[in-house]
């Protein structure tokens, strides 16, 4: 009973015509930075937080829950039309994503996606209204040894779900773990794997491996195929709606994917990773048509979208009820908080209800603004593919290059880009599947502090990962799900030689 | 009753101001480097120095550069080599770029650069979970003794303010600092969690991370650095304590080497005045900074001193190879 | 960048995918040379020299896996691919490195990549696109250094502005 109070009062402060104009402007221009290739949300917020420094604590905290969910959605607009993710929670979107936009249904694929957010969006706030203190309780009782087996998980599953062979999965997941080690180690301040090159010791950016990989790799991989005429991306063809197939095949995937999404996204270092690439695998898994995934499914698209928004309400959880930033984009939204001096806890819900509950209600506000602002704007997203071919892919690669040199102008990062874009090339032209790379990149250096801190903890006894009984399951899902391709190709080779 | 040559004085002074600040703001046009990402605390600060100074009309540009990198070690060797001898530029820094410049083996040093000013500082706090059995620092000193390796603390990075904090504490109670089981966590958020979750058994940060939970009574804090007690706050410090731990992470302003007398005066001026501004006071009362405003000879002195201590504790921790 | 045959229908060996197994081979060594220039200073649990260790055996192991599918010739078909487009972009890449670590400026980066990539997509009105690209990188060039405040480098063209 409180907390409907407490959120009609919120709703109250939201509704203002002020605060409304907020909203609007903060979702307008989160879209549209957030659309630009390579500019994922986390970077999205950090280049407009400079835009609401002039406002009220208030207004801008509503400005920037807009810009939160605009640039979101922003960036799985480009997923789907470009198959230039700015983040990685937008890569199984652009999986299937991008192939529908190619087989010319990017507007359906582009309606899901906002309908889907917006349903996600909209259940997992109202999860984190009545469900934050629980959850935080239940998130709180996580050790390190427990997110070690959590992110072992989630290594296993990444490497097993992209891809035809675990071993291909597992070379770019390897590959990706090794980029995760360059730099300077978290727990002791020793340079690896940095050769004395003063720029490697903050390790590798995660942004510029995903624009080099997927935006410069992907521009090289079309420039080097386009004597293969049939790889031209076609205009896009039919309605931009969603016929009653897809309300069909979608809303059962935004339900699934928003279940993933909120709690996973509520733990901390749970993160949107996670949850969108369960949602997909479990698309793929319970589909009525398998043989589409690959080839532009769209639960494919409508499951993890959602999953992916509803884990952004997620990680609120922990950033408004403990301060804990569990994400890029919270840390980002994070410092747009202390930029007026207030500090995320449990203190804040009780000291300033207005500014919590404000910003809560305006997250359904900045919702429903998502879905009117970007459902009519879906024909002008899709007229991004009519622009000629030889200019999209150098506006691409110009947008790709500013996001690197906006944050590190230096030769090394450049170069590093560059080196990462021909990866990406050879990856796609001898068929490893790339998002574990940036899994690897992401997760590694988390999972292996974690371990080291469990460690650190038990005084080097490794049963410290058994004794938990949550780790010990985790790390047994693990290790059937890393064991059982094996055992099931080799089945599969005995059958076949039986025959 | 006013006398009249105070209020002569008073105009004479009112049109000084008048006529000498836009001469001088004409004259600066300055460059702030935050050695780090946009953002992180460095960073807000040369923002904030930017906005007073150009509010305040001590500056007529002031445009800020972010060099991200290593704590600042790829900002600093930019900064010497690129801005040498030129008065127009700065640079913020703080305590953690010592130990980040001693612990990456950077060629360029502290000592290097020209010192202009301190500006902030932020008193660090120890905090136990509410429930721990440790009520005093007293407490958690004989828990130390009776074996270190038992006792954990979570803080920051490697090599940074709690870490060094934590070394220190070690040392002071007659513990060896070597031994300490620190255990370096990314954010304060993090750490906090392993708190509460009664993984570790402390937790080191700045007070004004952990503020909103001692308040709340889920952290108790049991102590903090600054010398005396903090206004207003029933906190006890270490040193009341009887254990002789002082310490504060401090942010600073330098200026590039090789500038004359009259440019490092110049700036010094400006940054005086504008620690002195209204425009100044508003942003730290906004931000949560304390004023620790230290200049000239008084703040070379200090920078010696915070990086001949700290290294030798990061030295005594077996993180920088003697 | 060889121009690989099409991908073999027969079973034979695949010379790219031995290459790509003695790559991560090769990465692999790197990695326990570079773990052995680490001090062993951690008191408590796993020093920083481990984990390095725990991935180089992992690379190991696919090398290992790679080289058999490879000698197997059990790798996914090939197309030819178009050197020349691929050398085109990562020229006007190296071309973006160069003019911004000379100092030459976002806008002259920018635009050397724009034109070279429109090159490279099979555009021959150098001229046009070169007009192009210097007027959207200045319009992106004035957007984040008036608006959003953030600098991007500056060459003789910016300071113009």
């Amino acid at each position: 009973m409180e907390t409907f109070a407490a959120l009609a009062h919120g709703m109250a402060v939201a509704v203002q015509p002020m605060n409304l104009l907020y909203a609007l402007v903060g979702v307008f221009l989160g879209t549209a930075v957030g659309v630009l290739p390579g500019i994922g949300p986390a970077l999205t917020v950090a280049l407009l937080l400079p835009v609401t420094y002039k406002l009220d604590p208030g207004g801008s905290l509503i400005m920037f829950a807009g810009i939160y969910y605009g640039g979101m959605y922003g960036g799985s607009t480009t997923a789907i039309l470009i198959n230039t993710p700015g983040e990685s929670a937008s890569m199984a979107t652009a999986l299937e994503g991008n192939k529908m936009a190619k087989a010319g249904r990017g507007g359906p694929a582009l309606a899901t996606a906002a309908i889907g957010s917006f349903v996600a969006g909209t259940l997992a706030t109202i999860g984190l209204a009545f469900l934050a203190p629980w959850l935080v309780d239940f998130a709180v009782r996580f050790g390190p040894e427990d997110y070690f087996a959590l992110m072992c998980v989630a290594f296993v599953t990444v490497s097993a779900t992209f891809g035809d062979s675990p071993i291909r999965g597992l070379t770019s997941l390897f590959i990706g773990l090794t980029l995760g080690l360059v730099g300077i180690d978290k727990l002791t301040g020793q340079a690896r794997l940095a050769f004395g090159i003063p720029e490697l010791l903050d390790g590798v950016e995660v942004t510029t491996l995903a624009v080099g990989l997927f935006a410069v790799g992907e521009a090289l991989y079309v420039a080097s195929r386009r004597h293969h005429a049939e790889e031209k991306i076609e205009p896009v063809r039919g309605s931009l709606w969603m016929t009653m197939e897809d309300w069909k095949r979608s809303w059962k995937a935004w339900l699934r994917g928003t279940m993933f999404g909120f709690p996973i996204g509520a733990l901390p270092a749970g993160g949107a990773e996670i949850p969108t690439f369960l949602s997909y695998s479990t698309e793929r898994r319970l589909s009525k048509h398998p043989e589409e995934f690959g080839k532009g499914a769209i639960e494919g698209v409508a499951g993890p979208e959602a999953a992916n928004n509803a884990s952004a309400a997620g990680t609120l959880v922990p950033l408004l009820t403990l301060g804990l930033p569990t994400s890029a984009t919270a840390a980002m939204m994070l410092a747009g908080f202390q930029q007026y001096g207030l500090n995320p806890g449990p203190l804040l819900f009780a000291e300033r209800p207005d500014l919590v509950w404000g910003l809560i209600a305006s997250l359904f506000i900045a919702n429903v603004m998502l879905l009117v602002l970007n459902l009519p704007l879906v024909g002008l997203w899709v007229k991004l593919l009519a622009i000629p071919q030889p200019w999209l892919y150098a506006g691409i690669l110009v947008f790709a290059t500013m996001g690197t040199i906006a944050a590190k102008p230096s030769v090394v990062e450049l170069s590093m880009l560059a080196g990462f874009g021909v990866l990406g090339f050879l990856m796609r032209r001898f068929d490893f599947p790339i998002a574990p790379v940036v899994v690897g990149l992401i997760l590694g250096p988390i999972a292996e502090s974690q371990l080291r801190r469990a460690l650190a903890i038990s005084l080097g006894d490794p049963l410290v990962l058994l004794q938990s009984p949550m780790s010990a399951t985790l790390l047994g899902i693990a290790l059937i799900a890393l064991l059982a391709p094996f055992v099931l190709k080799g089945l599969d080779r005995f059958r076949a030689s039986e025959d | 009753m006013i006398p009249f040559h105070t209020r002569l004085f008073g105009a004479v002074v009112a049109l000084t101001l008048a006529a000498g600040g836009p001469a001088l703001a004409q004259q600066l046009e300055l460059k702030i480097m935050a050695p780090a990402a946009p953002g992180g605390g460095w960073d807000q600060t040369a923002r904030s120095m930017q906005q007073a100074l150009v509010a305040a009309k001590i500056a007529r540009s002031v445009q800020v550069t972010n060099v991200a990198g290593a704590g600042g070690s790829v900002g600093i060797a930019q900064f010497v080599n690129g801005a040498k001898g030129d008065g127009n530029q700065m640079m913020v820094n703080g305590f953690v770029m010592v130990g980040a410049l001693a612990m990456n083996k950077s060629p360029v040093t502290l000592e290097q650069v020209t010192p202009i000013a301190r500006l902030t500082e932020e008193i660090q706090v120890i905090v136990v979970p509410a429930n721990s059995p440790i009520k005093t620092a007293q407490d958690l000193a004989a828990a130390v003794k009776a074996d270190i390796a038992k006792v954990t603390f979570a803080g920051g990075s490697a090599g940074g303010v709690d870490h060094v904090m934590a070394a220190l504490f070690a040392g002071t109670i007659g513990a060896d600092a070597k031994k300490i089981n620190y255990i370096p966590f990314s954010g304060g958020g993090e750490s906090l969690a392993a708190i509460l979750g009664g993984k570790v058994t402390a937790g080191i940060s700045g007070l004004s991370e952990y503020e909103g939970q001692i308040k709340s009574g889920k952290l108790r804090a049991l102590g903090v650095t600054s010398e005396n007690r903090i206004a207003g706050s029933d906190i006890p410090t270490f040193k009341e304590q009887g254990i002789d731990l002082v310490l504060a992470n401090w942010r600073s302003v330098v200026a590039p080497p090789g500038i004359t007398p009259e440019q490092r005066k110049t700036l010094s001026d400006a940054v005086e005045k504008m620690v002195k501004s209204d425009a100044w006071k508003d942003i730290l009362k906004q931000k949560g900074w304390d004023d620790a405003y230290l200049g000239g000879d008084a703040f070379t002195d200090f920078l010696k001193k915070e990086t001949t201590r700290v290294t030798d504790v990061l030295k005594s921790v077996g993180l920088v190879k003697s | 960048m060889t121009d690989l045959p099409r991908g073999p229908a027969a079973r034979r060996v695949d010379r790219a995918g031995v290459v790509i197994a003695l790559a991560l081979a090769a990465l692999a060594a790197v990695l326990v040379w570079d773990s052995r220039q680490l001090p062993a200073t951690t008191m408590y649990g796993m020093g920083p020299e481990v984990m390095p260790v725990v991935i180089a055996i992992g690379l190991g192991l696919l090398a290992i896996g790679n080289l058999i599918d490879a000698l197997r010739g059990d790798l996914p078909p090939r197309e030819s691919a178009d050197p020349r487009a691929v050398l085109l972009i990562f020229g006007g890449l190296v071309l973006l490195i160069a003019i911004i670590g000379l100092g030459g400026g976002f806008i002259l980066a920018t635009s050397a990549l724009f034109v070279t990539t429109s090159a490279a997509f099979g555009r021959r009105a150098i001229l046009a696109d070169s007009a192009i690209a210097v007027v959207m990188s200045t319009l992106i060039y004035l957007a984040f250094d008036r608006l959003l405040t953030l600098s991007l480098p500056a060459g003789p063209l910016e300071r113009l502005l």
